[in-house]
């Protein structure tokens, strides 16, 4: 199989997962999650979506959150749990492998915060607004959206120079996992086409990252 | 797509076939589908969706295109990018529940290194059927009722696909050379490339008449070292009576040729094996691992024969038990171990240690070094 060689990378990819996007983002990423994560609040149901090594799962349980992150990755969630552990928060936080297409399993109104960081730049078209819709069904009247992804920037200049900067990365990052990302584009409107309110934006990275908050309304309007 | 359009996706394709290219993921109808078409799904590496689009002219049916990171099928399921899950999400995200009445999806028969049939039924409620390795054999597979014959689930390696292969190295190693060559060796460029080029198909063209004593083990590799080695002085020779001929034979130069010829084979066949779909790779020597059978545990329900791309099995539906009259074929993909719903097939390793088929289901064969537990 001529395949092996990328495999071989790919093969010690979660390993390094946690190291690998640190160094990549330079400790920027971090401070985005504490910010996202400072909208959980003590006792709530938390969803991490594509929840990976738990990076935003983890912060939520610290919080004092009852989360569940999914991810359909076994080798990240075994990382995962191995860090619910060193932290003593396996009785708060429950990973399992499973994708967003098996949302449709989870309870309707039940989540008080469904939150996701840098999965939905790894979903295919119909999986993002599969994962929207099904967010919109199981999160709770006047529950919260959390979303910190890398999409596409409004202007042609900013796209422009994002694409070349871009570029070098994105190959490195290629060789590194064997996958690519797509930037999501127009996200707020992807959001607010299911019937999230939006609460609040936020642009860094040349409007190239994005931190993103939405409710969903109340029964008649907010 | 215009035929000029397909044949520039095939050419581009298998030129840069070592490369992955995606192609959109989700759902295509194949012309005018109805509730009760024949739902196919493929991977979404560009060549092979075309391939399959064009198989299926004339034919009514849904096409779902699932998620493999725009790598071929065998490549993707057997290295763990087409799995469980990216199945499962185009069956559910697609639209195609709302499409068909019914819950049959065929898929590639390839795709059995990674994919489970009855983990998708249990979980999505739709049932896998194993379709023929090859997209051109599917019209027949429809028309006969979902019936596979030996031939349509055995892999082959015609000429087409030799030269295909033949190409796909050739190219690559052609761009590299160039670059090297532009620096240090300029005036000898075109020439290098021709010889990569020839090299190539020397030796995917002459397959046939070594390929069947490649195989594992000492034997394999000696057969191995023999083409390489006449290969390298068939071309020394050639090049040296060419530069003879000319009346113009520096040794220097005679000496650089023979570094490139040599280099460029050994590029080419390290492995030779693992680019055929007849052999496993041959660079994981350690682990030559024996499918074997605990008859105790075997129903005789034929999973395992309805997937080996080798044709390994035989099973007696009668008698309710499978064997394994042509072991020596197998090429150690895994897809009837991972596919037998009674856990009656197991790798062994040659020091007698075994890897059960949950191990192989969870690391496939992106974690080689975890497949032996040590
Ligand atoms: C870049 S990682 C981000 C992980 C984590 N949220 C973080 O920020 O560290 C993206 C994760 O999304 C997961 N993922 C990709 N597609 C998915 C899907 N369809 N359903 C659930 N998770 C998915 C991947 O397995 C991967 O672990
Ligand atoms: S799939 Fe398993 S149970 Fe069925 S015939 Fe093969 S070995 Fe026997
Ligand atoms: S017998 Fe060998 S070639 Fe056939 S499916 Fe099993 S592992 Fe693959």
């Amino acid at each position: 199989m001529s395949m092996y060689v990328l495999m071989r990378i790919l093969e010690s990819a979660p390993g390094r997962y946690d190291k690998g996007l640190r160094v990549l983002t330079f400790g920027r990423l971090e401070s985005a999650y504490d910010r996202l994560v400072s909208h959980v609040e003590q006792g709530q149901r938390v969803l991490d979506l594509g929840c990976g090594t738990g990076a935003l799962a983890l912060r939520s349980a610290a919080r004092g959150a009852r989360v569940k992150g999914i991810d359909v990755n076994s080798q990240m969630l075994e990382i995962a749990r191995q860090k619910a552990e060193d932290a003593g928060l396996v009785d708060t936080v429950d990973f399992c492998e499973m994708g967003v297409a098996e949302l449709d399993n989870e309870e309707a109104d039940f989540y008080d915060v469904v939150m996701s960081g840098l999965c939905f730049s790894e979903l295919t078209a119909d999986e993002l607004t599969y994962a929207l819709e099904q967010a919109m069904r199981i999160v709770k009247p006047g529950g919260l959206l959390l979303l910190a992804d890398e999409v596409v920037p409004g202007s042609f200049g900013k796209r422009l120079l994002k694409g070349l900067i871009r570029l070098p990365l994105a190959i490195v990052a290629y060789v590194w996992t064997q996958t690519t990302t797509h930037a999501v584009s127009d996200l707020p409107q992807k959001v607010e086409g299911v019937g999230f309110v939006l609460k609040s934006i936020r642009l860094t990275n040349l409007g190239s990252f994005m931190e993103l908050v939405a409710r969903k309304p109340v029964e008649d309007g907010e | 797509m215009s035929f000029l359009g397909y044949a520039l996706v095939s050419i581009v394709g298998t030129l840069l076939r070592l490369v992955p290219w995606s192609s959109q993921t989700g759902l295509l109808e194949i012309g005018r589908p109805d509730r009760d078409s024949p739902v196919l799904l493929t991977c979404n590496f560009r060549l092979t969706v075309e391939r399959v689009r064009r198989a299926l002219r004339g034919v009514d049916a849904y096409l779902l295109v699932a998620n493999s990171r725009g790598i071929n099928v065998w490549c993707a399921a057997t290295g763990g990018l087409l799995t469980n899950h990216d199945v499962l999400s185009v069956l559910k995200t697609s639209g195609i529940e709302d499409r068909v009445d019914h819950r049959q999806v065929i898929l590639p028969q390839l795709a059995a290194t990674g994919v489970e049939g009855r983990v998708l039924e249990r979980k999505s409620g739709w049932k896998v059927v194993w379709g023929p390795v090859y997209a051109d054999d599917i019209p027949l597979f429809l028309d006969t009722q979902l019936k596979k014959g030996a031939g349509m689930r055995q892999v082959r390696f015609p000429w087409t696909e030799r030269l295909e292969m033949a190409a796909s190295w050739a190219f690559p190693i052609s761009v590299v050379l160039a670059l090297i060559t532009a620096v240090f060796w300029r005036h000898a460029l075109v020439s290098a490339i021709c010889v990569v080029w020839v090299l190539a198909l020397v030796l995917y063209m002459s397959f046939p008449l070594y390929g069947r004593w490649l195989g594992s083990g000492f034997r394999g590799g000696a057969v191995l070292l023999a083409v390489f080695a006449v290969l390298w002085v068939a071309a020394m020779l050639v090049l040296a009576s060419y530069a003879f001929a000319l009346g113009y034979a520096p040794w220097g130069e005679i000496g650089r040729w023979g570094v490139l010829t040599f280099a460029v084979l050994g590029v080419m066949l390290i492995d030779l094996m693992g680019s055929t779909p007849l052999y496993k790779s041959g660079l994981h020597e350690d682990r030559i691992l024996k499918v074997v059978l605990d008859e105790g545990k075997c129903r005789g329900v034929g999973y395992c024969e309805d997937v080996c791309p080798r044709d390994c099995y035989e099973v007696n539906r009668a008698q309710h038990s499978a064997a394994m009259p042509r072991a020596h074929q197998c090429v150690q993909c895994g897809a009837c171990i991972v596919q037998c719903p009674f856990d009656a097939l197991q790798f062994q390793s040659p020091r007698g240690e075994t890897i059960t088929p949950e191990t192989i289901r969870k690391f496939k064969l992106n974690l080689m070094g975890k497949r032996v537990e040590r």
